[in-house]
Parts: structure tokens; C-alpha cells; sequence
């Protein structure tokens, strides 16, 4: 099951009711999928591609049934619009097998779940040690800098985030050392 | 246009989806292929002159209930082939179902005492048996791959097969009132051949009839 079915199965159901704030949701996220999807595989023409298939998936919106997955259905479009493209630009038609995961794998979403995950396991440190292992890992700010900021030495620092990570590393049950 | 300016436009004017549409589009087109394909066989071919009587008996039903049957399991496929990655492993199983119980009838059939098998089989039509059938489906192929396309099919060859399948079954059930044939090896042989020819020129079709 791919993570973001069953919140833009909603967005399609509401967007299938009338709902344009759902719609438009979805739309931007699945050409968020769709671009990283043709970029793949047609390079330079992929944002015409994007635009085919939104279209498509526009105009062939009443033939979604609910009982299916939505991410399938959309995959099975995307993999249309694109096996026409080639058969128009009479390139080698053959599209390797795959499943609709592939289409939803690389993009925005994925990234933004990882965040998620992350975000979840970096609760589970104390309120300053989160914080500094946020300012130094995920902002990208200088160890130096946050020395300074929070008025402790670079070391402490240092060891701070050293230790925060290892105690993180535990907690998924592997051995982070750095 | 840039994308994001499309999916402004495109949910700026969004109207609720009509319900049920995949279903509504297909009655339409296959209810409107069924009147004009009994229209023309009323005008080319004129119903069997014993109509009537033939309904009081069991073969004219045995026939009828073969062709239906092909015509719904035709008409399913169609629904799930018109949707983009639905699957249409049942459907297609099922249609082993009707053959294999005509297969059984004919079978019993042919193999009872003193009867005369050339005739069992050929009847007086199988020369026109499967033409007359693929004549019937014409109306009915316009007006299928009209209401396929209307859906977002998305395995054009399999897709065109189904709706290439649904259109025979349909003319072969319109083309049960005019032929006088009775006998369950005549049905198995030359209605299937007509209904799988209908199901093959479907398939070839596909490429440039239902291509959205």
C-alpha cells in the first residue's frame, strides 16, 4: 500500500463531489509525482507529459471507482499518456513492467514523510538537546555558531550532538556512531 | 501554460462528477447498438417466421441464453477494461463457463443414437451463420467503442477485444431471432466463431478506434 492513498483517495472523493480545495491539493501533489515519474523516463518533454496526464486525469475523473486504489488508477493513466508518447514519437514502445509504487516512490511526499519520521523521533529527545541537534543537522547551522548563540563551548556542543545522536541510534535499534 | 496555472484552471471549474457514470455511458451506448441492430435485422433479414412457436421451446432459449450470457460477461469486461488499471482476470475466466455447458449439451447431442451429425452440426446457415452475426454487431461496435471511449481505457488491445466481444454477443443475440437453427453443436460452433471474430476485429481496431 503506498503511503499517500488513503489521503488523496479523500482528496479525489471530495474533489469528485465538487470539492475545489481538495482538488487543486491533489492535483499539486500528483504533478509533483508525475514529473519526477516522465523526467525519468522522457527527459526535456516531461512537463508536457505532466500537463497531458492532469488533463486526462481531469476529464476522466468519473471513471474512478472507489473501490480501487486511487494511486493505481492514476499510475495506470500516467503509464498510458506515456506509452502514447512514445508510440507517437514512433520510439521502441515497450514499458517495463511496473507497479503504481513506482510512480508515487521519488517525490516531494516521500521526502515530506521522511521529515515526519523525523520529526517524531527527535520528540523523544529533551526540549535543548532537540534543538541543537536540529540547529546543527537538519538547518545546517556551524557548530561554532551555535557555541556562540547559546553561550557554551564548541565541545559541549559537540559531545551534545554526539550523544543525542547515539541515544537516537538506540532508540531505532541500530548503532549510529556518528 | 504553466502547470500550476493548469490545475488553477482545471479545479477552478470543477462541477461535482456525475455519479455512476461509467455504468450510464455503457447502457446508452449498448442499449441504443441493440435497437439499431434489431432494426436492421427487422429490415435486411426479417425475425423466423415461426418466432412464436420456437418460444414455447427450450433451444430458442438455449441459444438466447448462450449469446446473453457472452453479452454480459462482454458488457462486464468493458466496465473494468474502461477504467484505467482495474482488473478483468474474472470476467475473462468466466467465459469458459457458457462454452463449457454448450460444450456438454452438444456433445450429449451428438453423440445420441440415429441421429444425423452432418446436420447436427452444419445445419441449413453456417455458411452465413457467422457473417450474418458480424453484420448485426456493426451498429453495436459504433456504438460501444463510442461509449469506450468516452472512459479511460487503458490496454487498448484488451479493451478493444472486450468491446469487440460485447458488440458479437450482442448482434448474435439479435441475429437468435431470425436464425431457425436448434441444435447446441450448430450454437458452439458457428455463433462462438462469429462472436470470437467480432472479439478479434475489436482487438485490431483498438489501436486507432479507442486511443484518447
Amino acid at each position: 500500500m503506498i503511503a499517500a492513498e488513503a489521503q488523496y483517495r479523500d482528496w479525489m472523493l471530495a474533489g469528485l463531489g465538487g470539492d475545489r480545495t481538495a482538488y487543486s491539493r491533489l492535483l499539486a501533489q500528483l504533478s509533483g509525482h508525475l514529473r519526477a515519474y516522465f523526467a525519468r523516463r522522457v527527459g526535456a518533454d516531461a512537463e508536457d507529459l505532466v500537463q497531458e496526464t492532469l488533463i486526462a486525469i481531469h476529464t476522466k475523473r468519473a471513471t474512478y471507482d472507489p473501490a480501487l486504489p486511487f494511486t493505481a488508477w492514476v499510475h495506470g493513466i500516467a503509464r498510458y499518456k506515456l506509452i502514447d508518447a512514445f508510440r507517437r514519437n514512433k520510439r521502441r514502445a515497450t514499458v517495463p513492467l511496473e507497479d503504481a509504487p513506482e510512480l508515487f516512490a521519488h517525490d516531494e511526499a516521500e521526502a515530506a514523510a521522511a521529515r515526519r519520521d523525523v520529526e517524531k523521533l527527535l520528540a523523544k529527545l529533551p526540549p535543548q538537546k532537540r534543538d541543537l541537534v536540529r540547529a546543527v543537522k537538519l538547518e545546517g547551522h556551524s557548530i561554532a555558531e551555535e557555541a556562540k548563540a547559546r553561550g557554551v563551548s564548541e565541545t559541549v556542543v559537540k559531545v551534545t550532538v554526539h550523544r543525542a545522536l547515539k541515544s537516537l541510534g538506540q532508540e531505532l535499534g541500530g548503532h549510529s556512531e556518528n | 501554460m504553466k502547470t500550476d496555472d493548469l490545475i488553477a484552471h482545471l479545479s477552478g471549474d470543477l462541477a461535482p462528477a456525475p455519479p455512476h457514470y461509467v455504468g450510464r455511458v455503457l447502457a446508452m451506448g449498448l442499449g441504443l447498438g441493440f435497437l439499431l441492430s434489431a432494426i436492421l435485422m427487422l429490415m435486411a433479414m426479417g425475425p423466423r417466421p415461426d418466432l412464436a412457436l420456437a418460444m414455447a421451446g427450450g433451444a430458442f432459449w438455449m441459444k438466447l441464453a448462450y449469446t446473453l450470457s457472452f453479452a454480459g460477461l462482454g458488457l462486464w469486461l468493458v466496465e473494468r477494461l474502461g477504467r484505467s488499471d482495474a482488473s478483468a482476470r474474472k470476467p475473462t475466466l468466466l467465459l469458459l463457463v457458457p462454452v463449457i455447458l454448450l460444450l456438454v449439451v452438444a456433445v450429449v447431442q451428438f453423440m445420441a443414437p440415429g441421429v444425423n451429425r452432418h446436420q447436427l452440426v452444419m445445419g441449413d446457415s453456417w455458411r452465413v451463420c457467422a457473417i450474418d452475426i458480424l453484420t448485426l454487431s456493426v451498429p453495436v461496435f459504433v456504438t460501444v467503442f463510442w461509449a469506450l471511449r468516452k472512459l479511460a481505457p487503458t490496454r487498448l488491445t484488451l479493451a478493444g477485444a472486450g468491446a469487440g466481444l460485447l458488440a458479437g454477443a450482442a448482434g448474435a443475440s439479435v441475429y437468435a431471432f431470425h436464425c431457425v437453427e436448434y441444435t447446441a453443436p450448430f450454437i458452439l460452433i458457428w455463433y462462438t466463431t462469429g462472436i470470437a471474430a467480432a472479439a478479434l476485429i475489436g482487438a485490431g481496431i483498438s489501436r486507432w478506434a479507442l486511443r484518447w
